[in-house]
């Protein structure tokens, strides 16, 4: 399988994120974060939940569009994009989300190869969820070994463990070849055991395929175990962003303080 | 909003209230009196020959003498079931199209800003056509089949397209309202993942939102197929081949151990259909 030689980059300049509040005071999710992530580099977003990690995933896959603020993915702001070119960005960034958002009801091959969807026009679409390839399945079984539940592949997605969902869902992602991974909290989908293979699985896959990792996660043991740096939000801004070795306890622990207060 | 004093009833009890009222006053309206329920000796004699036939439905004619050339009443009653199901058949395959096509087009989702993006064209294209179509769908469902039948009757005559045209109508615009309300609620995150993936909006809708909210709708088409074999039985009244028409016929001719042939043909074929509808949806939906 062909791969980017190097992954994507990301560009965050002055962003800001407002939700109309309930209430009718708009929120900011997210309130002037700046921050670079280079091509084939491995990040963990830390913070509570409601700090922003989630919409920050969301503005670097192109899901949400910042109320203020410049994101750039390999040099491309995602705020001038036609419609068609946006499409493309987002097709070269894979997401595991925190629910996975699979199809239940449609076999495990189904929504690995709907991982490709980003890069076909609909009639290749049709073709591939519905009568694919030998190679499509070729491919779709090569992903599923790689992860680790081979024997799979025509199973109905409803019928797996979380922890098999969890691998499905990041084997969609794959196959979208894409240059960047993110992850959504991957650590809440499985139980606490297999939290540590989960993420590992996910720093391998992104380190042996050279894509940029960015993972959002509750527990700072995993992110220091794991990752080169750390990036901690507190109420949508960058509390710190450093190696482990230079995030003690406290600073993490001010995170959740601070957000109570 | 503390300090207000509730109503002795609430809304929904008013509601409540206000349907037995109406229950109430339908009887003096209408002139719904026990008297009405006793029948005169002549229909007493009547339904009593009818119902005595139940036990001892025909197996034979019961034509004296048999017009010749025809069918054995057994093949009769077969040939008019087939027939019942391709009338049918061809109605819910018509409905279906209109369903699906109607449903698709007045459902919200799609043309929902978060699984399409926002688009200048479709703020004007949108509403119109949602509110086009669930104004045809209306149209199309508030109007009985056997009006309908009616209608074309009058138009096109007496043809096999009259009878799948005035039931496919009304399936038609049934099925576009539930499946339109099925495919907005059917849970949208797998549609979100594909858009992040860079799907395009036909195939977000097709692939990630439609697979969640297809096993109600294969359930309910099959519901409405056994009501569209009803109805083709029931328009054969009006003189098209189906079981209605024999049934009113040997109706018509105090044949009763014919009717009940026919009666019994009709239970047989929706008892199968069930069966089979039943089967389906473990086989696949399960």
């Amino acid at each position: 399988m062909s791969q980017p030689p190097t992954g994507s980059r990301f560009v965050l300049e002055g962003v800001v994120v407002r939700h109309d509040g309930g209430g009718g005071a708009p929120i900011n999710a997210l309130d002037g974060v700046a921050l670079a992530i280079e091509p084939g580099e491995a990040v963990a977003l830390v913070g509570p939940s409601g700090s922003g990690k989630t919409t920050l995933l969301s503005l670097l896959n192109g899901s949400t569009r910042p109320s203020a603020g410049r994101i750039l993915v390999d040099g491309s702001d995602l705020t001038e994009l036609s419609p068609r070119q946006l499409r493309l960005v987002r097709a070269s960034i894979g997401t595991v989300h925190q629910d996975l958002a699979l199809v239940p009801n449609l076999r495990v091959s189904q929504n690995v190869l709907s991982g490709r969807l980003g890069r076909l026009g609909f009639l290749a679409s049709v073709r591939t969820m519905l009568w694919p390839s030998a190679e499509d399945l070729r491919s779709a079984h090569a992903l599923l070994e790689r992860v680790g539940i081979p024997e799979k592949l025509f199973e109905r997605t409803d019928r797996l463990s979380g922890g098999e969902r969890q691998r499905v869902a990041i084997a969609r992602a794959l196959h979208q070849q894409p240059a960047a991974l993110l992850a959504d909290e991957p650590v809440s989908s499985v139980d606490p055991a297999r939290a540590r293979d989960a993420v590992g699985l996910l720093r391998e896959l992104s380190r042996e395929r050279g894509l940029t990792l960015v993972v959002s996660l509750h527990n700072l043991d995993l992110a220091r175990s794991f990752f080169p740096r750390l990036i901690g939000l507190r109420g949508g801004r960058v509390a710190f962003d450093a190696p482990p070795a230079e995030v003690d306890e406290a600073a993490f622990e001010a995170l959740y303080e601070l957000a109570d207060g | 909003m503390g300090d207000e004093r509730p109503l002795p009833i609430g809304a929904r009890g008013a509601v409540i209230l206000a349907i037995v009222a109406a229950g109430a006053a339908a009887v003096p309206w209408l002139g719904l009196t026990p008297g009405s329920l006793v029948p005169s000796d002549g229909g007493l004699t009547l339904v009593g020959e009818f119902l005595v036939r139940a036990a001892s439905p025909a197996l034979t004619s019961e034509a004296d003498p048999v017009p010749e050339g025809t069918p054995p009443l057994l093949w009769r009653a077969l040939a008019a079931a087939r027939t019942t199901v391709v009338f049918a058949a061809a109605a819910m395959s018509l409905a279906l199209v209109l369903g699906l096509v109607l449903g698709f087009a007045s459902s919200s989702a799609w043309w929902a800003d978060d699984l399409r993006g926002r688009g200048r064209l479709r703020r004007v294209v949108a509403p119109v056509l949602t509110w086009s179509s669930r104004t045809l769908m209306v149209l199309m469902r508030s109007v009985h089949e056997l009006l309908w039948a009616v209608l074309f009757l009058a138009a096109l005559g007496r043809s096999p397209t009259t009878a799948v045209i005035a039931i496919a109508i009304p399936y038609g615009g049934t099925l576009a309202k539930v499946f339109s309300e099925m495919i907005d609620e059917a849970p949208r995150d797998a549609a979100h993942a594909l858009r992040s993936s860079g799907a395009s909006p036909a195939a977000v809708f097709v692939f990630g939102l439609l697979p969640r909210a297809l096993p109600d709708m294969i359930a309910y088409s099959l519901y409405r197929f056994e009501c569209a074999l009803r109805s083709a039985a029931i328009l054969g009244f009006f003189g098209f081949p189906t079981l209605g028409y024999y049934l009113k016929l040997s109706f018509e001719n105090l044949h009763y151990g014919e009717v009940w042939t026919y009666l019994y043909t009709l239970f047989a074929l929706i008892v199968v259909v069930d069966w089979w509808s039943g089967a389906l949806r473990r086989r696949f939906l399960a």
